[in-house]
């Protein structure tokens, strides 16, 4: 008897373990749709401009984000300082990635592998669909880039995609939240990493 | 006939363009300079508003930021953007004491060569004097509007970050009303000036954070 609840209580602690938080309390459903669209640069004609925080290890670093999309699969990512000095200017074309520039300071591999991925993971349009789950609040939708899954979490309400999370098999790696008040324009961008002390925060531009 | 008329509107805008701006000569170069360098050693406070202007080629418009500037003599400044966030920036000694909308945070830059280059350039360049630095090429134009000094980085560190960097001073008062800073990739930021008082009463408490 005792052997047995050892064996169920390291069996249950080992699928806790294993389990993918992000699923936790959604059921899965069958679905027709088999693309979605993150719509919030996929405007050509907009400027997407964000003042930007980042705090990585407890410092503080801000400055200005613009995007835009200027292809039909292109985008521009280009970060400056408040003074509008570049410190990294990016281009995705699909899963092409070039970097334009970037301080020399700040060009270290693990570094531009970090914000590409981030800033990829924020701006990809299309993602073909291989699960769906539904809750109270949510319809989400898995999908698959590289080794990685990305589930999108679009609120029920409000049919907005409210939340990205990027996991591993077991793991979340990466969330941005978003909040929206305009359609298809995302008014702040919270950008959070669980394994590394890394947030990215944006909030757009006010108009005049 | 069409043809003939713009080929003329043409000709005449280039012609036109040309005389706006021509390269100082000598004589005219070295009393603009005395005047700069005259003008700067009596300015003990500077308060201005400003406008920037960051140019993106890829961008529909450029991305527009404005607030206000202050400078003590000899070597105190502050950058406050206002619009459309609050951020400010102290150069203070060897510091840079950051507000960014409320987080606050310091930058030691006593180590650092460049950032000490560069402070002394916003300080220098706010006063206009900065025609004797060794570290620049620099070039003179004037047109009916402005004098411009153009500073060209001689050091290769330095001309990885600023390609040029462009001044434009006022005829009759010799301040400087705009800073253009030119990126290797031909991107620039511009700053206008504007309301700008001289000399009057700034307390230091404005350089704390």
């Amino acid at each position: 008897m005792m052997r047995f609840l050892a064996i169920s209580l390291l069996a249950s602690l080992f699928l806790v373990s294993c389990s993918l938080k992000t699923t936790e309390g959604l059921r899965q459903v069958s679905t027709e749709i088999t693309e979605i669209e993150n719509p919030y640069f996929s405007n050509p004609e907009i400027d997407y401009v964000y003042k930007a925080k980042i705090e990585i290890y407890g410092k503080n670093l801000g400055g200005i984000v613009i995007i835009k999309k200027i292809g039909k699969k292109n985008h521009r990512v280009v970060f400056t300082t408040e003074f509008g000095s570049k410190l990294f200017d990016f281009e995705f074309e699909g899963d092409t990635f070039t970097k334009n520039y970037m301080l020399p300071d700040l060009d270290k591999k693990f570094i531009t592998n970090i914000l590409r991925d981030d800033f990829k993971l924020l701006i990809n349009e299309n993602m073909m669909v291989s699960e769906a789950f539904n809750s109270e609040n949510y319809s989400v939708f898995k999908t698959e880039m590289g080794n990685r899954f990305v589930f999108y979490f679009f609120g029920n309400a409000e049919n907005q995609l409210q939340k990205i999370i990027k996991t591993s098999k077991t793991k979340e790696k990466v969330e941005i939240d978003f909040t929206s008040t305009e359609e298809n324009i995302a008014e702040t961008i919270a950008i959070k990493h669980n394994n590394i002390k890394l947030k990215i925060d944006l909030e757009k531009f006010k108009k005049e | 006939m069409r043809n003939t008329i713009s080929i003329f509107i043409l000709l005449f805008s280039i012609v036109f363009a040309n005389a706006q701006e021509t390269a100082m000569n000598a004589s005219e170069m070295a009393s603009f300079k005395e005047k700069v360098i005259s003008e700067a050693k009596k300015t003990k406070t500077i308060k201005t508003d400003f406008v920037q202007f960051k140019h993106l080629d890829f961008l529909a418009d450029d991305v527009k930021t404005s607030g206000k500037m202050a400078f003590k003599s000899p070597n105190l400044v502050k950058w406050e953007y206002t619009n459309p966030y609050q951020y400010s920036v102290i150069f203070k000694e060897d510091q840079l004491l950051i507000n960014d909308g409320g987080t606050k945070s310091k930058v030691d830059i006593g180590n650092s060569k460049l950032f000490k280059k560069l402070n002394q350039l916003i300080v220098n360049s706010v006063k206009g004097n900065m025609f004797n630095d060794a570290d620049f090429k620099v070039t003179f134009y004037k047109s009916s509007k402005y004098n411009k000094a153009v500073f060209v980085p001689k050091d290769s560190k330095i001309a990885t970050y600023i390609a040029s960097f462009e001044l434009l001073f006022n005829k009759d008062d010799a301040q400087v009303y705009e800073v253009k800073m030119v990126e290797p990739s031909k991107d620039f930021t511009r700053i206008v000036f504007s309301n700008r008082v001289l000399n009057s009463n700034i307390d230091d408490a404005v350089f704390s954070n």
